[in-house]
C-alpha cells in the first residue's frame, strides 16, 4: 500500500535521467560515441519529415535501451509526465498547418476545421520526435555516468583548443555544477524541514502562489550561504590537492574506442542516415496517399 | 494532563523506502514499533544508515508513514490532517547540525520564527524569545546579535531555543552533542536535563555518544537495518555487550573499560555505567 509522498522528498524528482549502471555493453560503450551518437539523434530527429524515418530511430533508440538493461518503464515514466503536453502540441500542429498552407491534399473539412494530409503527418511526427529524443536521452542518461559524459566533452573539444577554447575549464564548470544539484536539493529540503517543524507550512493552499513565493523567500538565504561554503570547500580541497588548472593534467579515465565502439559508431549513422534518407525521398507522403487511396476505395 | 499510560507517540509497524518507485530505492525502516510515555526520555541507538533521522523525521509528521502508523497523544498522524501544524509544535524537533538551518539574520529572529508562525502577539513572542534563550544559557542580548557570528555551540543552543520557544511537550533530538567541543557538550546535556524538570515532558534523542544516552536515557531502542533490535531500560541495553559491538556500536567507555577488566579475570560487576560508580568498584578491587 503506497500512501501520500513526503512534500519535501525533492530528490525524487531528480531522479528522472538518473545514471543507472547495470554494467551492460551500453554502459561499456565509449562515452564520446555515446555523446556523438546522441547528438547525432537529436539532431536528426528534428530534421527527419518522415513517419517511417521516426520509425526507423524509434526502434533503433528501444533497441539501444533493451541493450542496457534498465526496465523500459523508468524509460517511459519521463515520457508519461508529458504526455498531455504532446497531445495539445500535435493538436494545435495538425489544426494549424492547413491554415498557413495550401495546396497539400485535404483529408478532413467541417467550417474552419481543416485537416490536410501534410498536416496529419507533421502532427504525428511531432509526437514521434519528442518520444525519440526523450527515449534517446534517457538511453542516454541511463547508461552515462556525468564523469563519463564531462570527459567526453572534454575529449571532444580538444582539438578547440589550439584556438583558445577553454575545454577543459568549460567541462570542470559543468561537472562542479550538475554535481552541486543533488547536494542543493538535500540541503533544500533539510531547511524546508527545519522550517515546517518550526510551524511554516510549505504544505497546502496549492495555488496561492504569491504566498507561496513568500514563504520560499526564507529558504533562498540560507540555502545560498550553504552553496557558498560548499563552493569554499570545494575550492580549498581542489588546493589542498594541488588543482592547477588544466594543462598537463593526466586523466583517472582514460577513454579508449577499441573495433566495438567504432563498429557501433558505424552501425548507428548507419542507422540514421537511413532515417535522413528515408525522409528525404519522401517516401512516405507517397505511402499515404496509397494507404488512404485503398481505404477510400473499401469503403 | 494525559494519563500515564496513554504514549504521547506510538509508533506502529512503521515502514519506510526512500526514493520508492525509481530505480535508487532503498528500505530504511522495515516495521519499527516504538512508544514514548510523558515524562519519559528515550535514547535510539542504531549505526549510521540504520534509520534513526528517517524515524525521527516520522514524529512529527515531516514524512509521512508509507506503511504503518504514527500516533500522537492517541491520534493517527492522518488524522491530524491539516492541523500537523499543532503536531509539530507538540513535537518539537531539533535536527542533526541545527545550526546550518538557522536562516535569519539576527539571533532573536530566529528563535521568533515558531512562536510567530503559531500566531503570537509580539509582546508573547518577545517573552518567549526570552525565556527559550535563558533557558539554553544565551543571555537575551544577544538577540540582536548577527546569526552569523555566534560560535558554535552558541548556534546551536540558539537552534534549540527556537524550538524550545515554541514550548513543545516532546522534544525531539536528533545527535545534539555531535561536533561540540567538551564543555558545549555538558552545558547542552544541563539545559535538556533541567529541561525536563519543568514536568509533563518526554524527549527522544538519537545519538552515537553512548555516554548522552547513559546521562539522558530512560529507556533505550537499538535500531538496526530499519528494524528495533533490542529495546530496554538503560542499564540493561548496555548489558547486551555482544549485540551492541556486532551491530558496528559501543558501551560507554566506563563500562569498556569494565569489561577489559574483566577479561582479565579481575571480578568486576558489568552493571555500572558512570565513572563514580566505576572508580569505587576499581578501588573495592585495589583494596581486596
Amino acid at each position: 500500500m503506497m500512501r501520500e509522498k513526503s512534500e519535501f522528498e525533492h530528490l525524487i524528482k531528480l531522479s528522472v535521467g538518473q545514471y543507472i549502471p547495470t554494467g551492460s555493453v551500453m554502459h561499456r560503450l565509449d562515452p564520446r560515441i555515446k555523446v556523438i551518437m546522441g547528438a547525432l539523434l537529436v539532431l536528426s530527429a528534428i530534421i527527419i519529415g518522415s513517419l517511417i524515418s521516426a520509425l526507423i530511430l524509434l526502434a533503433a533508440v528501444i533497441f539501444g535501451l533493451s541493450l542496457t538493461r534498465v526496465q523500459l518503464k523508468l524509460a517511459l515514466a519521463s515520457l508519461r509526465h508529458m504526455a498531455i503536453f504532446l497531445v495539445v502540441l500535435a493538436l494545435i500542429q495538425i489544426f494549424t498547418i492547413p491554415q498557413l498552407h495550401s495546396g497539400a491534399s485535404m483529408l478532413f473539412q467541417r467550417g474552419i476545421l481543416k485537416i490536410t494530409d501534410r498536416s496529419l503527418i507533421s502532427g504525428i511526427l511531432l509526437i514521434f520526435r519528442f518520444v525519440v529524443i526523450v527515449l534517446g536521452l534517457s538511453l542516454f542518461s541511463f547508461s552515462t555516468s556525468t564523469t563519463e559524459l564531462i570527459h567526453s566533452i572534454e575529449h571532444l573539444l580538444r582539438p578547440l583548443q589550439k584556438i583558445g577554447f577553454p575545454a577543459h575549464e568549460l567541462a570542470l564548470t559543468a561537472h562542479i555544477s550538475i554535481r552541486f544539484i543533488p547536494i542543493l536539493a538535500g540541503e533544500a529540503e533539510q531547511l524546508m524541514k527545519a522550517q515546517a517543524s518550526r510551524g511554516a507550512d510549505f504544505a497546502y493552499r496549492k495555488w496561492n502562489f504569491i504566498r507561496k513565493i513568500r514563504k520560499m523567500l526564507p529558504l533562498l538565504v540560507p540555502l545560498f550561504v550553504v552553496s557558498l561554503k560548499h563552493a569554499h570547500n570545494l575550492i580549498e580541497a581542489m588546493e589542498s590537492r594541488c588543482y592547477m588548472g588544466g594543462k598537463g593534467r593526466t586523466s583517472l579515465i582514460r577513454l579508449h574506442a577499441g573495433l566495438g565502439d567504432y563498429l557501433t559508431l558505424a552501425v548507428g549513422c548507419a542507422v540514421i542516415a537511413s532515417a535522413l534518407l528515408v525522409s528525404f525521398a519522401d517516401i512516405d507522403r507517397t505511402a499515404l496517399e496509397w494507404v488512404w487511396k485503398n481505404i477510400t476505395i473499401l469503403f | 494532563m494525559t494519563e500515564p499510560d496513554i504514549p504521547v507517540i506510538e509508533v506502529r509497524d512503521l515502514f519506510h523506502t526512500y526514493l520508492a518507485g525509481t530505480a535508487l530505492e532503498v528500505d530504511s525502516l522495515r516495521g519499527v514499533h516504538l512508544k514514548v510515555y510523558p515524562n519519559e526520555a528515550v535514547g535510539i541507538i542504531g549505526p549510521t544508515g540504520s534509520g534513526k533521522s528517517t524515524l525521527l523525521h516520522h514524529l512529527n509528521g515531516l514524512i509521512r508513514p508509507m506503511k504503518g502508523d504514527v500516533l500522537i497523544k492517541g491520534t493517527s498522524i492522518f488524522q491530524w490532517g491539516e492541523h500537523i501544524k499543532e503536531v509539530r509544535m507538540k513535537v518539537g524537533l531539533v535536527f542533526q547540525n541545527p545550526e546550518r538551518q538557522l536562516f535569519e539574520q539576527f539571533a532573536g529572529d530566529d528563535v521568533a520564527f515558531g512562536p510567530r508562525n503559531m500566531g503570537f502577539e509580539p509582546e508573547q513572542v518577545r517573552v518567549r524569545v526570552k525565556e527559550a534563550m535563558e533557558m539554553v544559557g544565551l543571555p537575551f542580548l544577544y538577540k540582536d546579535r548577527l546569526t552569523s557570528q555566534l560560535s558554535l555551540g552558541e548556534k546551536r543552543r540558539l537552534a534549540l531555543a527556537g524550538v524550545l520557544a515554541m514550548d513543545p511537550q516532546v522534544l525531539v533530538l536528533d545527535e545534539p552533542t555531535a561536533s561540540l567541543d567538551p564543555s558545549g557538550r555538558r552545558t547542552l546535556l544541563s539545559i535538556l536535563t533541567q529541561w525536563r524538570t519543568l514536568g509533563d515532558r518526554a524527549m527522544v534523542i538519537a545519538s552515537h555518544n553512548m555516554e548522552d544516552i547513559v546521562e539522558l536515557a530512560d529507556r533505550v531502542f537499538v535500531l538496526a537495518n530499519g528494524k528495533v533490535i533490542l529495546s530496554s531500560s538503560t542499564g540493561d541495553v548496555f548489558s547486551h555487550y555482544d549485540v551492541l559491538i556486532q551491530n558496528g556500536l559501543a558501551v560507554p567507555a566506563v563500562l569498556e573499560l569494565l569489561h577489559g577488566l574483566k577479561k582479565r579475570g579481575y571480578p568486576v560487576s558489568l552493571d555500572i555505567l558512570t565513572a563514580q560508580e566505576a572508580a569505587k568498584a576499581i578501588k573495592g578491587l585495589y583494596d581486596a
